[in-house]
C-alpha cells in the first residue's frame, strides 16, 4: 500500500539551525491499516506527513504508493491518491464558498477541472444524503457559506470532503486538536466509522495518548526524526498509557512531559 | 445642471469602464491578487486597437486583438509570480512599467487620433435607427454578455477551482488543482477584459494616449468598493451586478465633480480620496461604536468586540 523507504529530510543544512527532521525513516502500511502517530513536538510527525503529501521534496529516500513511486510528484498531482485533513478547521475549506461548492470540489479531487457546469441536482441529492450522516443538520444548508459554520462543523465537513471520493491514503494531522472535547470526540467517532466503512488506509497524528491507543490498529512513536516504536496486535492491545510513556522515555532517553502528552488533545 | 446628452455620455462611458472593473474584480476579489498591470494593459488595449484601425484593420477584429494583447500582458504578470516567485504587487508594477514602453512602441508616438476612422461605434451608428442610441446599446449589450459569461464561468468546475485558489490555496492544491495555472488563467482573463475596456474607450473618445491608463487601478478599486458597499455581495450574481453598477456610479461621481467646477486634473485626487474614505470607514465604525459603548460596562464591550 504505502511504503516509505529510507526517507531523510534536513532543514537549513549547513547552518547553525540545521535540523534533521526525518532520519532514514522506514514505514510500511498494509491496505486498511489505521496507524496513529505519536511523539513530542519536533519529532518529525508532521514532516513525515508533509513529505508523503508532497509539500516538499525529501533529500533522500522513496515514497511508494500503490506500487507507484510518487517521491518527485508535486502535491497537486498526488491528490488523486491522497487526501488530507489539517489541524486548523479553517484550512480545509474555502470559507467564501458555499457548502455544496466545497463538496463538489472535493468530489472532483485529482480530476482535471473542465469548463463544465459544476453542480447538478443529482450531486446535490448525494451531498444531502452524505451531510445527513454527519448528524449536524447541514443537509438543509447546502448554499450556506462555509464561513458561517463553527469550527467543529467545518472540521466534520472537511473530513467528509476528504473521504467523499475514496482516497488510497487518508492523512489526518491532529485534526481534532483545535476542537472542544465534545466536538473532538464526535469527529473522532466520525473518523472511525468512515475509515471502517470505506476500508481506508489511514495515518493519524495525535497528541492524545489515550486516543492513540484506542483508535486504529497500529501505533508508531517518533523521536528525532526516527520511528522508535511500532506497536501492533496483542502487544498494542495490552498496552497502557503509562507503560507507553515509560517506553517512550526509555527509548528516547528523554523525560516526557506527561501531563502535556495526555492532556494535549484537549488544549 | 445635467443635460441629457451629458447623462447619456456618462452612462456610456460608465458601461465601458465597467468592463475594466470586472477585470479588477477577477484579480482583486476572486484571485486575491493585487494586480497593478491594469495601468498598462488598459493603455495596451487602446493603443493596439487604435493602431490597427489606423492601419485599416476591421475595427471588430482590432477590438478582439486588443483583448488578446491584454491576455498576454496578464499572463506575463502571472508568469513572473508563478515561475520566479516575485511578489504579486511587484509583478504588476514591473509589467505596468514595461508596458509603458511597449505601448509607445506600438503607437510610435504619444497619441493616435481616430477622428474620421471607422470604429465599432461608427459601424453601430450607421445601422438604421441607431444614430443616437447605438453607442449606449452596444456598451450595454457588451457588459451584459461579459457579466453573464463571467458568472457562468465562475460556476463551472474550472471557475470554482479559480475561486478556491483565491480563497484557500493550500486546500485546493490538496484537492489536485494546479493553482499556478489558475492564477495565470485568471490574470490573463482579467487583463484581457481591462484591455478590451481600453479599446472601447479609445474608440469612443476617438484617440488613444500613452497616459490613458494612469490611475486606472485606483479608479477600478473605487468602482469596486462603491458597488459592493451600495449593493452588497451576498452571492456571486449580486457581487458581479454590484461591481458593474459601481463602475457606472463612479463615472457619475466624476461627472458631478466636473460639473461642480473641479479641473479634470484634480480627478485622480478625488478618486484616491474615495478609496481612502471607503477603506478607512470600517475603522471609524469600530472606533465610534467603541466610544459609544464605553460607558455601558463590560458586557456590552464584550458583545461589541466579538
Amino acid at each position: 500500500m504505502l511504503t516509505v523507504n529510507n526517507l531523510t529530510k534536513v532543514f537549513n543544512p549547513g547552518t547553525i539551525n540545521e535540523k534533521k527532521a526525518l532520519d532514514r525513516v522506514q514505514l510500511h502500511l498494509d491496505p486498511g491499516d489505521f496507524v496513529t502517530v505519536i511523539g513530542s513536538n519536533g519529532a518529525g510527525k508532521s514532516t513525515l506527513m508533509n513529505a508523503i503529501a508532497g509539500t516538499f521534496l525529501p533529500d533522500q529516500g522513496q515514497i511508494i504508493l500503490n506500487d507507484k513511486d510518487v517521491t518527485k510528484l508535486p502535491s497537486f498531482k498526488r491528490a488523486e491518491l491522497i487526501s488530507r485533513v489539517f489541524q486548523d478547521p479553517m484550512s480545509g475549506t474555502a470559507s467564501s464558498m458555499t457548502i455544496e461548492e466545497n463538496l463538489i470540489m472535493a468530489l472532483k479531487r485529482g480530476e482535471p477541472r473542465r469548463l463544465r457546469w459544476a453542480l447538478r441536482s443529482k450531486e446535490r441529492q448525494f451531498f444531502r444524503e452524505e451531510l445527513e450522516k454527519l448528524g449536524l443538520g447541514l443537509e438543509g444548508r447546502l448554499t450556506t457559506k462555509v464561513r458561517l459554520l463553527s469550527g467543529g462543523q467545518r472540521q466534520a465537513l472537511t473530513l467528509l470532503m476528504a473521504t467523499l471520493k475514496k482516497p488510497q491514503l487518508l492523512l489526518l494531522d491532529e485534526h481534532t486538536a483545535a476542537l472542544d472535547p465534545k466536538t473532538a470526540e464526535k469527529v473522532v467517532d466520525l473518523t472511525c466509522s468512515v475509515t471502517k466503512k470505506s476500508h481506508l488506509t489511514t495515518l493519524m497524528i495525535t497528541h492524545n495518548l489515550e486516543q492513540a491507543l484506542a483508535v486504529g490498529n497500529r501505533t508508531i512513536m517518533m523521536h528525532d526524526g526516527k520511528i522508535i516504536l511500532d506497536l501492533k496486535g496483542a502487544e498494542r492491545a495490552n498496552m497502557s498509557m503509562n507503560r507507553l510513556l515509560e517506553m517512550f522515555e526509555k527509548a528516547s532517553g528523554v523525560h516526557m512531559n506527561n501531563d502535556r502528552m495526555i492532556l494535549a488533545g484537549t488544549y | 445642471m445635467f443635460s441629457p446628452k451629458i447623462i447619456m455620455g456618462t452612462f456610456e462611458q460608465g458601461l465601458m469602464y465597467a468592463i475594466m472593473v470586472l477585470g479588477v474584480y477577477l484579480t482583486f476579489r476572486i484571485l486575491d491578487y493585487a494586480d497593478l498591470t491594469v495601468e498598462g494593459s488598459f493603455t495596451l488595449g487602446g493603443a493596439t486597437a487604435a493602431i490597427l484601425i489606423i492601419g485599416g484593420t476591421n475595427p471588430w477584429l482590432a477590438t478582439a486583438t486588443a483583448f488578446a494583447a491584454g491576455c498576454v500582458a496578464g499572463f506575463f504578470t502571472g508568469f513572473l509570480h508563478t515561475h520566479f516567485k516575485i511578489s504579486p504587487l511587484l509583478t504588476g508594477i514591473l509589467t505596468m512599467t514595461a508596458l509603458y514602453s511597449v505601448n509607445l512602441r506600438i503607437m510610435g508616438r504619444a497619441n493616435v487620433s481616430l477622428l474620421k476612422a471607422r470604429t465599432i461605434f461608427t459601424d453601430i451608428k450607421n445601422l438604421p435607427g441607431m444614430q443616437t442610441i447605438g453607442v449606449l446599446l452596444l456598451s450595454l449589450l457588451t457588459i451584459i454578455i461579459l457579466g453573464s459569461l463571467l458568472y457562468l464561468f465562475l460556476k463551472t468546475e474550472l471557475g470554482l477551482a479559480m475561486r478556491a485558489t483565491g480563497d484557500n490555496e493550500l486546500m485546493i492544491r490538496s484537492l489536485g488543482v494546479n493553482t499556478d495555472g489558475m492564477k495565470l488563467l485568471g490574470l490573463a482573463l482579467s487583463n484581457g477584459l481591462v484591455a478590451l475596456s481600453g479599446s472601447f474607450i479609445a474608440q469612443n473618445q476617438q484617440f488613444a494616449d500613452a497616459g490613458m491608463g494612469i490611475g486606472m487601478i485606483v479608479a477600478g478599486l473605487a468602482s469596486l468598493i462603491i458597488g459592493e458597499v451600495i449593493f452588497g455581495t451576498p452571492n456571486l450574481g449580486r457581487a458581479l451586478f454590484a461591481v458593474i453598477c459601481g463602475g457606472i456610479i463612479y463615472r457619475f461621481i466624476i461627472a458631478i465633480a466636473l460639473q461642480l467646477g473641479l479641473a479634470p486634473t484634480d480627478l485622480k485626487m478625488i478618486t484616491a480620496l474615495i478609496v481612502i474614505i471607503a477603506l478607512a470607514a470600517p475603522n471609524f465604525k469600530v472606533k465610534i461604536s467603541a466610544l459609544s459603548s464605553a460607558g455601558r460596562g463590560k458586557e456590552t464591550h464584550y458583545a461589541n468586540s466579538k
